[in-house]
This record gives C-alpha cells, sequence and structure tokens, in this order.
C-alpha cells in the first residue's frame, strides 16, 4: 500500500528549504562585507600616509605630520609585557582549575568569576589599574602599570583556554601516565602540557591581538598624549596606537591634517592585530605538526 | 595463522600419530598373536585397549577444546572435524585387534593348520590391512591425495579375500567337523578386519577431505556396500 | 602461587553498587580473563588491580586486594611504585606525543632512570619484547603518531613493559584494532604468559579462549564463574555464563 503522499507538500518544503538557505547565505555574506567594508574604507583613506618615513619618525608639527613610530613601539612592548603577565598567571590558574581543584562549588564560582571578569568593561580595568598599579603600588603611569592592566584584560581568556585544553585531554593520556608510576605533576609537565600548549598559545596571541587594540585600560595607566622618545624602561610612559588614533581623531589642533595620519593609525593596527591572528594559527598549525609527525 | 594457534593444531597432530602408531602396534600384535598362537601377546594386547580407550577420549577432548577455545576456520576447522574422525575410526580399528585378542585367548589358540593359513591367505589379508594403515598415514603426513586415494582401491582386494575366505572356511569346516568353532571364529575374524579396511577407508576420506575439502563420503558409486554387522 | 587475592570486594560509584562482593585470586604468570557484557564490572575490577579509580571521585571500596601479600589499598603503599609493579595498557592506543623512543623511555624516566645507555637498551628490549622492534629500528626519533593503530597499541605494551611490572593489566587491549594487529596482540600476550602475570578485560570471547588460563565472567556487578579458561568454554557450570558464551543473551 502506498503513502497517502500529498504532492504539492514535498514541493513546498523543498522551496522552503531553498528560501530558507538563501537567507543565511545572503546573511552570512552581508557580514564579511561589512568586514571588507571597514577594511576598504580604513584602505582607501589611510594607504596614502603610509610610507617609510610614516612607519619609523616621530609625529612632528604638534601631530600634524611625522610618524608613528613611538607608538608602534609602545603598543609592542605593552603586548609584551601583558603576554609576560597574562602567561604564566593564566596557564597556572587554568592548570589548577583543571587539574587540581576539587570538581564541586568552589571551581565552578572560580570559572564564573573568570567569566565575570571577561565580562567587566575595558574602561573599569584602567580604572582599577590606575588605582591599584599607578597609585597603590607606585608604579605610576608607565609601561608596567599598563602592561598588568591588559595583562588583567587577557587573563580570563588565557584561563579559560588553558582550562579547555587539558579538560579536551582524553583521560586515556592521564591514565597511561600515571599507570606508569608517574607523579600528577610529571603527568602535566611531561604530557599534558605538550599536547595542551597549541591551543593554550594560540588562546593567549588571541587575546593579545585583541588587548592591543584596546585603549581604555592605557588611558589611565600608561599612554603618553605625545613622547618624542622612546621608552626606555619598563617605568617609563609610552605611546600606544589606539591611543593616538584617539587623540589624533578627537583632540588635534588641526583636524583636517590630522585625519589621514588617524586612518594610517588605524591601518597599521590593523594589520597588527591581523597579523597576531595569523600568527595564531600559524602557531596552533606548527604544533599540530610537530605533534603529530615529530 | 597466529603461532599459538599452530602450537595446539601441531600437539592435535602429534597425538593423532601417536594414535596411529599405537593402534598400527595392536593390529600387528593382534596378527602376531594368532600366527603363533602367542596367548602373553594376545594379552598384552587386550590390556594395551584401555591405553588406546584412554587415548581417544584425550584426543578427543583436546580437539573439543581446540575449537572451543579458537573456533577454527578453513583449513583449520577441517582439519579439526577431520582429526576428531580419525580419532574415533583409529579407536575402531583399536577395538578389532582387540577382539582379535580376545578370540585367541578364548580358544586357546593352538597354531593354526598351515594349509588352512595358505588357503585363507591370511597373511596376505593381514598385510593388506597394515599396508593401507601405513599408506594412510604417510598420505597424511604428507598431504598426498592422490596416495590417500589410493587405499580406496585396496580395500575391494579386502572384500575379495573376506569372500573367499567364507568360502574357503565353509569348506574346510565341512571336512573337519572338529573346527566348525574355530571356523566360526575365523570368519568372524576376517569379518574384523575387512570392516576395519573400511574404517581405513573412513581415514583416508578424511584425509582428502583435511587436505582439499572434498567430501567423498557416500560418493564413490563403485564403492561395495560394506556388509551389515 | 598467587599474585593478585581479592578477598570480598565490593565497590561503589556514589550510591551504586558496581562490584558486589567478589572474591577470586589470580596465579602467578598466568593469564586471566575477565568477561561479561557492558557495565557488568569487568573493567571497574581490572582498574581496582592498580588503583586506578582513586582518579575517580565519590568511589567507595570495602574488601581487600592484596598483590604478593601486600594489601595494595593499605595506608604505606605508595601508589606511583604499586602502578610502576602493575603496568597497564587500555583499549584506545594512547602514546604520548612524544617520539617512539621517548614513549618507551617514558616509564624509566618518571621513575628516576638517568642513565642512557641503560635507557637505550631497555627500551630496545621492550620494543623487541612487543615485537615492534624491526618495524620501528630506523625511526626512533619519529613521533608514535606516525604509527598505525596495531603499531600504537604494541608501542604501548612496549611502554608498559619497559619498567618490568610483574602484573599487566589490559584494558580490553585490542578493542579499537582489525583483524591482524588483533592477532599479534594476542600473540604477545601468550609471549608473556610464564613471565608476567596478565589480566585481560575482554569484550571478545575468543580472545578470553585463545589467550588466557583462567577466565571469570561477570555480570551486574557479581561474578558469576571463574575456571580454567578449557573448562569454562567447554562445560561451565552456571547456565549464566554458557548463556553469555554462546551468544544467548547480552
Amino acid at each position: 500500500m502506498s503513502l497517502p503522499i500529498d504532492s504539492s507538500y514535498r514541493r513546498r518544503k523543498l522551496w522552503l528549504q531553498q528560501a530558507v538557505f538563501a537567507l543565511f547565505r545572503v546573511l552570512s555574506y552581508a557580514v564579511v562585507a561589512v568586514l571588507f567594508l571597514i577594511l576598504g574604507f580604513i584602505l582607501f583613506h589611510g594607504a596614502g600616509v603610509i610610507d617609510w618615513t610614516f612607519l619609523t619618525e616621530a609625529p612632528t608639527d604638534g601631530m600634524t605630520s611625522g610618524g608613528i613610530w613611538p607608538a608602534i613601539v609602545g603598543t609592542f612592548w605593552l603586548m609584551v609585557g601583558s603576554a609576560l603577565f597574562a602567561f604564566p598567571v593564566g596557564l597556572i590558574s587554568g592548570i589548577y582549575m583543571s587539574e587540581y581543584a576539587p570538581d564541586g562549588r568552589l571551581v565552578a564560582f572560580i570559572r564564573t568569576m573568570t567569566n565575570n571578569l571577561a565580562g567587566i568593561p575595558s574602561i573599569v580595568f584602567g580604572l582599577f589599574g590606575m588605582a591599584f598599579f599607578v597609585n597603590y603600588l607606585s608604579f605610576g603611569d608607565s609601561i608596567l602599570a599598563g602592561s598588568l592592566t591588559l595583562g588583567l584584560l587577557a587573563l580570563p581568556v588565557v584561563i579559560r583556554t588553558t582550562e579547555d585544553a587539558f579538560r579536551d585531554i582524553a583521560p586515556s593520556y592521564r591514565e597511561g601516565s600515571l599507570a606508569l608510576g608517574a607523579t600528577k605533576a610529571q603527568t602535566i609537565w611531561r604530557v599534558l602540557l605538550p599536547m595542551a600548549m597549541p591551543r593554550v598559545i594560540t588562546g593567549l596571541i588571541l587575546s593579545l591581538g585583541r588587548v592591543s587594540g584596546e585603549t581604555a585600560p592605557i588611558l589611565f595607566t600608561c599612554a603618553a598624549y605625545f613622547l618624542p622618545k622612546l621608552p626606555e624602561s619598563m617605568f617609563d610612559q609610552c605611546m600606544a596606537l589606539p591611543y593616538h588614533l584617539y587623540v589624533v581623531a578627537t583632540s588635534g589642533t588641526d583636524i583636517e591634517a590630522q585625519m589621514p595620519i588617524a586612518y594610517g593609525t588605524a591601518f597599521v593596527l590593523i594589520v597588527i592585530v591581523l597579523a597576531m591572528n595569523l600568527l595564531a594559527n600559524a602557531v596552533r598549525k606548527h604544533f599540530e605538526k610537530k605533534l603529530k609527525s615529530k | 595463522m597466529v603461532k599459538f594457534v599452530e602450537k595446539e593444531l601441531l600437539t592435535i597432530q602429534q597425538e593423532i600419530r601417536e594414535m596411529w602408531t599405537l593402534v598400527h602396534q595392536q593390529l600387528s600384535d593382534a596378527y602376531a598373536s594368532v600366527l603363533s598362537a602367542d596367548m602373553g601377546l594376545a594379552t598384552k594386547v587386550v590390556s594395551r585397549e584401555k591405553r588406546v580407550n584412554a587415548f581417544e577420549l584425550k584426543i578427543d577432548s583436546d580437539i573439543e577444546d581446540f575449537i572451543a577455545l579458537y573456533n577454527p576456520v578453513a583449513v583449520d576447522l577441517r582439519f579439526a572435524l577431520a582429526m576428531l574422525k580419525i580419532n574415533n575410526n583409529l579407536e575402531r580399528i583399536g577395538d578389532y585387534a582387540k577382539s582379535i585378542a580376545r578370540f585367541v585367548i578364548r580358544m586357546e589358540l593352538q597354531p593354526l593348520d598351515p594349509e588352512l593359513v595358505e588357503r585363507l591367505q591370511l597373511p596376505k589379508m593381514y598385510e593388506t590391512v597394515l599396508a593401507m594403515l601405513d599408506t594412510t598415514h604417510e598420505a597424511l603426513n604428507n598431504r598426498d591425495i592422490a596416495q590417500a586415494k589410493s587405499v580406496f582401491e585396496t580395500d575391494e582386494t579386502l572384500d575379495t579375500l573376506n569372500q573367499q575366505a567364507i568360502d574357503t572356511l565353509a569348506d574346510y569346516a565341512t571336512h573337519h567337523p572338529d573346527a566348525i568353532r574355530l571356523c566360526l571364529e575365523l570368519t568372524s575374524m576376517f569379518r574384523k578386519l575387512e570392516r576395519a579396511g573400511d574404517h581405513i577407508n573412513n581415514l583416508a576420506e578424511e584425509t582428502v577431505f583435511y587436505i582439499d575439502a572434498e567430501v567423498l563420503k557416500h560418493r564413490r558409486a563403485q564403492r561395495p556396500e560394506p556388509e551389515a554387522e | 602461587m598467587n599474585k593478585i587475592e581479592a578477598k570480598n570486594v565490593d565497590f561503589y560509584y556514589g550510591s551504586f553498587h558496581a562490584l558486589k562482593h567478589i572474591s577470586l585470586d589470580i596465579p602467578q604468570n598466568e593469564v586471566v580473563a575477565f568477561i561479561g557484557p557492558s557495565g557488568c564490572g569487568k573493567s571497574t575490577f581490572l582498574r581496582l588491580f592498580n588503583r586506578m579509580n582513586d582518579l575517580i571521585p565519590g568511589t567507595r571500596l570495602t574488601g581487600q586486594i592484596s598483590i604478593d601479600g601486600t594489601d595494595i589499598y593499605g595506608r604505606s603503599v605508595d601508589v606511583d611504585l604499586l602502578r610502576r609493579d602493575v603496568g597497564m595498557v587500555f583499549q584506545r592506543p594512547n602514546p604520548f606525543p612524544k617520539s617512539i623512543f621517548e614513549n618507551v623511555a617514558y616509564g624509566l624516566r618518571v621513575n628516576g632512570v638517568k642513565d642512557r645507555a641503560f635507557i637505550a637498551q631497555r627500551v630496545e628490549e621492550a620494543l623487541k619484547g612487543a615485537a615492534l622492534w624491526d618495524e620501528v629500528k630506523d625511526k626512533l626519533k619519529e613521533s608514535a603518531y606516525a604509527l598505525s593503530g596495531g603499531q600504537q597499541q604494541r608501542l604501548c605494551i612496549a611502554r608498559a613493559m619497559a619498567v618490568e611490572p610483574s602484573v599487566l593489566l589490559m584494558d580490553e587491549p585490542a578493542s579499537a584494532l582489525d583483524p591482524i594487529s588483533t592477532a599479534k596482540i594476542e600473540e604477545l600476550i601468550c609471549d608473556l604468559s610464564g613471565r608476567t602475570t596478565v589480566v585481560i578485560v575482554t569484550h571478545s570471547m575468543q580472545q578470553a579462549a585463545r589467550v588466557s588460563n583462567k577466565t571469570a565472567f561477570f555480570y551486574l556487578g557479581e561474578m558469576v564463574e571463574y575456571g580454567e579458561t578449557k573448562k569454562i568454554f567447554t562445560n561451565p557450570d552456571q547456565e549464566a555464563t554458557q548463556n553469555y558464551i554462546t551468544g544467548r543473551f547480552g
């Protein structure tokens, strides 16, 4: 006996499927289109000012001409500093959460708090950095204070990715190591860490890419409006790309002359962030290949 | 095939070989005890029969274990099944050897009339049976199908010899009424030898089955029906 | 002589009574197989012998398990020393993300062996013992992940054997492997018997039959029957055992 099938139903459901898929496609393309629009816009306005001088010299003439070299250097040091802080602290916390903390309310609480930390507006971090690092610890406005503040901002992501990376390792690797008479610490150090490292590093680089574009946290802790010379120690202030962009775009003396510089700065910043993301990808692939083949 | 299964197979093969030799010994000793009317030898055959039976049980249970534990397939399965049947057939041949030895003891057999032995072709009968047993064993060891099949033809010689022996014994009994009982016993012995030949045929069939998966049973139309016992 | 003796072992995951009053003795240098349907407790029981279940929170054990006459759950027992003496091979091959050589050397290194010549020699012996040497001797420095699944599992056996355990626990060691690799693993187990006490959990009754001297049948957390493998597979005492091994349930 054949089924009493309504032949128009099949046509309708196929049509509906086509329509829904088309909608999905349009939406995803729209997102990509917006991204390219922004990039194109920045490129269109900023590419013109990019040249060797722009990249290697300090701003001149009240920041209406010259380059952004001190800001690039400042951003670089801030990223290095925040990485030096966020990586070990995040790694250790993540390992503790995944491997040592007893499962239960405490860990769940810490995890929720870590997630909340990630949700705090970055300006609040800036405020905290100023109160704690700059004033309480008397670091002053400095690369150190700025790096620590940015590091705090990056920390939740690093902790989270570390914890996830360790948790996702199949239990049989832990058991395999312990079953040979290894201690827990030996197991973590010799087996789990090498396996988790690609994801941890990727997480770190991605979060650094994210914080390298932050303005608010360094606003009160580190960034200088204008410094003709490069920082000499971690207790110096420095210029930074996002803050420089903010400054030239909003509070200049000659907006007309400064706009191309702002776009140029934005362009360099975007290139750096994109480069960080690509680097993260490359590092992950490299480690994965190394794990698989060497 | 993995090593440890190979080891089990070799064990079974070795046991079957020993069983074969043992049964061959039984039959040839039975023959010797008839020819030389050797009561001592006959007694030995009878008591050794217990060993044959025990050995049969051991091989049976070893093959049973092998099948249960290793789930053999293909040539290994054929080997196991063939050895199981070969084992049983050998035991039957051993039984006949024992019965013949029993007859020697029961009759308190005196040396037979040489003329009768001559007319019965008694040595030929025994030697044929023993030769068939050897040939089949060799065929199994060499995995030689042609050699195994050669046994089937020899089997017919046994049938003929048996038929002739019955005639001869009937004739002999008519002329020596005092030897009627002996003659009856001797017909029975010949029939046992002829039956032993049938069992050797089975050995050869199983050998062919093991080597080549060829099922020969009940297929050879030219094979005479075995007499009912 | 008994290598492992378990007396009245009850084991709980939280409130779940996973093992019910199990007593069994495992003779030295023999291969003992645990069979039974999934969830019958056979793996759980196996993992008690090297205290692997310690890793699972909320478990509870009563009764006694001793190896060489020592209660392994006693207070003075060092778990890492116990585990060095009671090796384990897992269901899925779990080589570490290291070279072939370093995988086998791992157990030696974490136990404090520093002598490089000794390590090299022991790695070679262990790989030979696992019938892997000829296949890997030219690529010891390559990643263990470059090996096939079957080779990886033999590597794991070599890794376990490198520290010379007196007991080897195997938790379904061939269930993720193809028939050829399985046959090789089974051959290894047969090679080990007589030198090492091997306890193997397996879903394959044929495997239990092929490799073990004694077999224990578990069902619903109880040990239904334990005896000579030949006996279990030709004429088991319990009907439940017969039903299981003949495939009539489970």
